[in-house]
């Protein structure tokens, strides 16, 4: 639990198992979450190959009842996906999944029906070269990160290219390999830029703010995913070191979290039918001291099931909890935000 | 002495198939106790008598075990059961559940049924990679992932540039012998596979039958096995595999598509060698590395012992074998169905009444036989 | 032939995976004992980066099943500037053969790779230690189970026979005595790692990785007799004594000789295997030590000495990739490469049993040799690959006329190693150059077709019995 003067974390809840098959609840490699209209939490699955044919969303909610899902396969046919990466809510209440392989965004209704797609692979302006995070703004409009264009695209929810901005580099402005992207409530954009370590916040034109998290308390490594709460405090998944690192609106940090992940619901079921773990899992300290040799955030978390592991995306629901997705975990964190 | 006439085809579930949705005790209600969401409704049981019965997506196999044609062997496994699906697939391919064994069961029977390897074609995989119940060192097994292009340059597509190729192979691999041994065993080796391959890719064009197999690829597998052994090459000992069954969640729609398929492919089979008149000449094995967790997790079903085998064949002597394990809650092995027979009989059965070999050095012990085939 | 080439190339097929002509370019300006010390004191390699691999494959990020650890460790092996050091890896993964099949546990596997890159190169007496306290290695052969009320003795058993001295150098009371100082080197959590490993469980989040933990109240303090010394050994005294033995001097450099230099040791072999064993004592234990002698000696660039070794299924698979030039960036189905060592009999991270894999011409059966001959023929045969391209550019830059199918087949065996042939083999090649039809050039330039010609004949090449040898 975090506590500032202005703000307080809370963990609620962990939700999630991982799944191994090719359907039915859990999760295999969760890279996103979006929300639905009546407390759908819907969690984009990117499959790793062996499971890759199942690639889908499966939609449960915070009760964790597991509701159901879609998938078309693997692929790029209609409503396929090969690598997705990231999805949101367009203002019509469609699922907007981008697919960084295809070098394409798929749409499909909250039911999971196939509406459309758009994009090609290219360097042009409305094309891509590996879309990777998107966002919504509070007009509809859609920003992409176009990852390896080094760029950031502005459209239509019809995939209508309306304008852009970067190039690869490294100073304001530019970007390498951006991944996630966020909104905040006056619509400024705020691009996780990976391979920069930094967070970038634009207006909505595109015109440079500032840079987040590039030094100092806080600097980030490779940061993943990007969320902005209606206070304006900022919420990076800084996937390199493994935590969830926590700005207030002037991008000043604040607060640093590894994570607290507790037994989701589906995991409890599993340990009342194997007792075996369950008993030897009771005597085992599940935060141990790694060796020195593996005293790094990746080797770390890989040995303790609480923290966060391979934290791929970080959003906010209309209730204020903060969800934290971990691929290499196939959960996601949930906390309250007040 | 082998009967050379009787072969072996292997079906292997692979992932652990859950042995109470296959042969399900619809009839004890403590079944439905433990399996609260992954079970089976009674009313859709096909029924073997009043307490167990078949999956409803084994009606194939029904219908032959109806005829007499499938024996059943219950709570099949090992002591110390391991519930790792390598180590336990391990323990089941080469018969040593205690150490970690280098040969494999079914390559010993290769060479017993063809000691001067004589024939390349003896066993037959249906796959890619050799599963290791197969691996002998000096035992030539054929691995096949696709019957029509096996062999050398499956992907050279233009017929007469594949023919160049092999050609020249033919030319480089097939010269006169040097004075290198290594060069020459290549040479040979070569050689061998070309010669294999020619062999095998001949088999489809023999074939006829009035069976339509699934699109699904157990189906194609068992067809192509079908091919294979009516084209007469002498194989003995076929193989292949399906999956995966590993259930942990969405059991039951995973579990009744695979064993749709399976039963499926295993009908067409036994009805295709009826056709043509070598149902009784052929067995066909089921098994899988272990049963699951008698308690469901809320969706599916984790990793556990006790399972079950399936013989099918027209020298079958058809009915339940072993003992179907209690699932009371005294009787379970660390959660789970505790094994009765030991899978090394159901092995040491098949070598000596099927094939008329001596089983002790291939499945490393004596073990108890089941009266289940006609000798 | 260039002598200079020629010896280089085959440097590098032994302390590496093969090199194209521009690698060798720039090894021969370095000349070849420099280069051996290059090889031997890598410093920091240059790979692709672990960051770009984790965010486009999640399952060489999470490394929860054995492809895509296989896959990570390709991906080193096919872009590394240190072939070296992965290919020493490659030698101790087959010397201290741990699987994945009991472990289930791929991370732990990685780790111990990773630990040979670091002490591969090094003292012997460090890369026992460290293996000792391997999880994997704790695991995989029981000495979570070894306690000092219950020994159990596998570890100590295989640490003599297998991994250091060989059998018949040591009495079963030294093993025991071995075990025993053993006891007390488990895991963190052992009980609960080992009930995950034996059901190979990934729940609730997927694996829960490995560390060390000595049990000082499980270990066995008393007097210990080993070798004829006396004394209240713990682990690293029993290492310490084992360093020592002119057996473990002659066990390691024997096995450095026929993975790097031979299959079979004949007696100018033993010469050159007595060279290293003097070298490892004078060193105090070196790896690094004992292989210079052997790389630098005259028998290891002899003719006799060429293509005296079936490669391996992973060299090859490497090897190709590398002369192809492909992988060099994320691609989707790198997974699919792990598996082909596989099909090929090697499964990397999966040896079948502790004593590794058996090697020389026992990598080679009618299976196996379909599976390498139709993967280096497809990989090598595609003229759209750079380094495929690469060769075909040097072959008809290089040669004004390419109507003489001889000279065609000259220069890309020159190219592509360069590689000495059979005669009977290089008739089948020209047989297959001329069938094809002569190649047409324009302007110095291949045109398509002709393009697809020398890729078909490279393709060809790399089906030949040759191409099965280093």
């Amino acid at each position: 639990m975090v506590n500032t003067n202005t703000l307080s974390i809370r963990y609620l809840k962990t939700i999630g198992i991982v799944n191994n098959g090719f359907n039915g609840r859990g999760f295999a490699n969760p890279y996103d979450v979006a929300f639905g209209p009546d407390g759908e939490i819907f969690v984009l699955n990117r499959c790793d190959p062996a499971r890759r044919s199942a690639i889908r969303v499966g939609v449960c909610n915070l009760a964790e009842e597991y509701l159901y899902e879609f998938g078309y396969g693997f692929g790029d046919g209609d409503g396929q996906m090969t690598l997705p990466v990231a999805m949101a809510f367009d203002a019509e209440g469609r699922l907007l999944i981008t697919d960084e392989h295809t070098s394409r965004v798929n749409i499909y209704s909250n039911k999971g029906d196939v509406v459309s797609k758009w994009g090609v692979k290219g360097d042009s302006e409305g094309e891509f070269n590996g879309p990777a995070g998107i966002a919504v703004d509070s007009a509809g409009l859609v920003y992409v990160c176009d990852q390896r264009n080094h760029r950031i695209q502005k459209y239509t929810s019809e995939g209508k290219f309306l304008s852009q901005w970067g190039v690869r580099g490294s100073e304001p402005g530019e970007f390498n390999l951006p991944w996630g992207i966020g909104v905040d409530i006056s619509d400024n954009v705020y691009v996780a830029d990976w391979r920069n370590d930094r967070v970038q916040k634009f207006d909505s034109s595109g015109q440079y703010l500032e840079t987040i998290g590039g030094s100092g308390e806080g600097s980030l490594n490779r940061p993943s995913g990007v969320s902005v709460d209606r206070n304006g405090n900022i919420y990076v998944t800084d996937w390199g070191n493994e935590r969830l690192q926590v700005f207030d609106s002037n991008g000043k940090a604040i607060s640093s979290m590894r994570g607290e992940a507790t037994l989701s619901d589906w995991a409890k079921d599993f340990f009342e039918s194997n007792q075996d773990e369950m008993e030897t899992r009771e005597i085992s300290n599940l935060n141990p001291d790694i060796p020195d040799h593996l005293n790094t955030p990746y080797h770390i978390s890989s040995q303790t099931e609480s923290y966060f592991w391979g934290p791929v995306s970080v959003r906010i629901d209309s209730n204020n909890r903060l969800y934290v997705v971990e691929s290499n975990r196939h959960r996601i964190q949930i906390y309250e935000i007040e | 002495m082998g009967n050379k006439e009787k072969s072996i085809v292997v079906v292997q579930l692979s992932g652990g198939n859950d042995y109470l949705n296959t042969v399900v005790p619809y009839g004890d209600d403590e079944y439905y106790d433990f399996r609260r969401t992954v079970h089976i409704e009674q009313e859709k049981v096909l029924p073997i008598d009043k307490v167990y019965g078949f999956s409803p997506h084994m009606a194939p196999i029904k219908r032959l075990y109806d005829q007499g044609k499938v024996a059943v062997i219950n709570g099949i496994g090992y002591d110390n059961p391991n519930r790792s699906h390598f180590r336990s697939m391990d323990i089941w391919h080469t018969a040593q559940p205690d150490e970690i064994g280098t040969e494999g069961w079914l390559g010993r029977v290769i060479r017993d049924l063809d000691p001067s390897a004589e024939n390349v074609l003896t066993g037959v995989n249906f796959g890619r990679g050799l599963p290791r119940a197969l691996g002998v060192r000096g035992v030539p097994v054929a691995s096949v992932g696709n019957l029509e292009t096996y062999g050398l340059f499956p992907d050279i597509k233009d017929e007469s540039a594949k023919k160049l190729a092999l050609d020249a192979f033919a030319h480089m691999y097939g010269g006169v012998q040097g004075k290198d041994p290594v060069l020459n065993f290549l040479g040979q080796t070569g050689m061998d596979a070309l010669k294999g391959a020619d062999i095998l890719r001949t088999a489809p064009q023999k074939y006829s039958s009035s069976i339509e197999y699934a699109a699904n690829p157990i189906a194609q597998g068992m067809k192509s096995i079908a091919q294979v052994l009516l084209a007469d090459f002498g194989t003995r000992v076929f193989y292949t595999q399906h999956g995966s069954f590993d259930t942990h969640s969405g059991e039951i729609a995973t579990h009744a598509k695979l064993w749709d398929e399976v039963s499926g492919a295993v009908g067409d089979f036994y009805d295709d060698m009826k056709e043509h008149g070598k149902e009784d000449e052929v067995i066909v094995m089921i098994f899988s590395e272990f049963g699951r967790r008698i308690k469901d997790n809320g969706s599916g079903t984790d990793h556990g012992s006790g399972g079950v085998a399936f013989l099918v064949g027209g020298e079958v002597k058809g009915g339940m074998y072993g003992q179907y394990p209690s699932i009371k809650e005294a009787d379970q092995l660390e959660g789970d169905l505790h094994f009765n027979n030991d899978f090394r009989s159901t092995y040491s059965t098949i070598v000596d009444k099927w094939f008329g070999l001596d089983p002790v050095p291939i499945v490393n012990g004596q073990f108890e036989q089941f009266d289940l085939v006609n000798a | 032939m260039n002598k200079d080439v020629s010896l280089m190339a085959h440097l590098m097929r032994r302390a590496g995976f093969g090199a194209t002509r521009n690698e060798l370019e720039g090894y021969l300006e370095d000349g070849y004992e420099a280069t051996v010390d290059n090889l031997l004191d890598p410093g920091e390699s240059g790979h692709m980066p672990d960051d770009i691999i984790r965010r486009y494959h999640v399952d060489q990020s999470e490394l929860r099943q054995l492809d895509g650890a296989g896959a990570y460790w390709l991906y080193r092996m096919l872009t590394t500037s240190n072939p070296l050091e992965e290919k020493l890896a490659l030698f101790w993964h087959g010397l201290f053969a741990t699987g994945y099949a009991k472990l289930n546990q791929a991370r732990a596997l990685l780790n111990q790779i990773e630990m040979f890159r670091h002490y591969g190169f090094g003292s012997f007496r460090d890369l026992l230690v460290e293996l000792s306290r391997d999880p994997a290695m704790i695991l995989w052969l029981d000495n979570n189970e070894n306690h000092k009320e219950a020994i159990n003795e596998n570890y100590g058993r295989e640490l003599l026979e297998l991994f250091s001295m060989g059998i018949g150098n040591y009495s079963e009371d030294d093993i025991k005595e071995c075990a025993k100082a053993f006891t007390g080197w488990t895991l963190g959590n052992a009980e609960y790692m080992s009930v995950r490993a034996s059901k190979d469980s990934i729940w609730p989040y997927g694996r829960i990785a490995w560390h060390y933990e000595y049990r000082a109240d499980d270990h066995d303090g008393g007097e210990k007799k080993f070798l004829g010394k006396v004394g209240n050994f713990n682990g690293e005294d029993i290492v310490d004594i084992i360093v020592t033995q002119e057996a473990t001097a002659r066990f390691l450099s024997t096995r450095l000789f026929q993975y790097f230099a031979s299959d079979e040791v004949d007696s100018d072999g033993e010469l050159v295997i007595s060279g290293m064993m003097e070298a490892y004592f004078q060193s105090g234990y070196k790896v690094s030590a004992v292989l210079r002698s052997l790389f630098n000696s005259d028998y290891f660039k002899s003719d006799k000495c060429m293509y005296s070794r079936v490669k391996g299924p992973v060299e090859s698979v490497v090897g190709t990739v590398r002369l192809a030039g492909t992988y060099q960036e994320p691609t989707l189905d790198v997974h699919s490469l792990w598996a082909q060592t596989m099909f090929m009999g090697q499964g990397l991270l999966a040896p079948p049993t502790v004593e590794g894999w058996h090697e020389g011409v026992e990598w080679i059966d009618s299976g196996s040799l379909v599976e390498r001959i139709n993967f280096a023929a497809k990989e090598l045969s595609d003229p759209t690959k750079d380094g495929v391209k690469d060769i075909i550019r040097r072959v008809t830059s290089n040669q004004k006329d390419l109507s003489d199918p001889e000279k065609l087949v000259d220069s890309c065996l020159d190219y592509m190693g360069p590689i000495q042939v059979q005669p009977d083999t290089r008739e089948g090649l020209i047989e297959f150059a001329e069938s094809q039809g002569a190649v047409q050039i324009q302007n110095g330039q291949p045109d398509e077709n002709a393009s697809i010609q020398v890729a078909r004949l490279i393709g060809m090449i790399a089906s030949t019995r040759e191409y099965q040898l280093a």
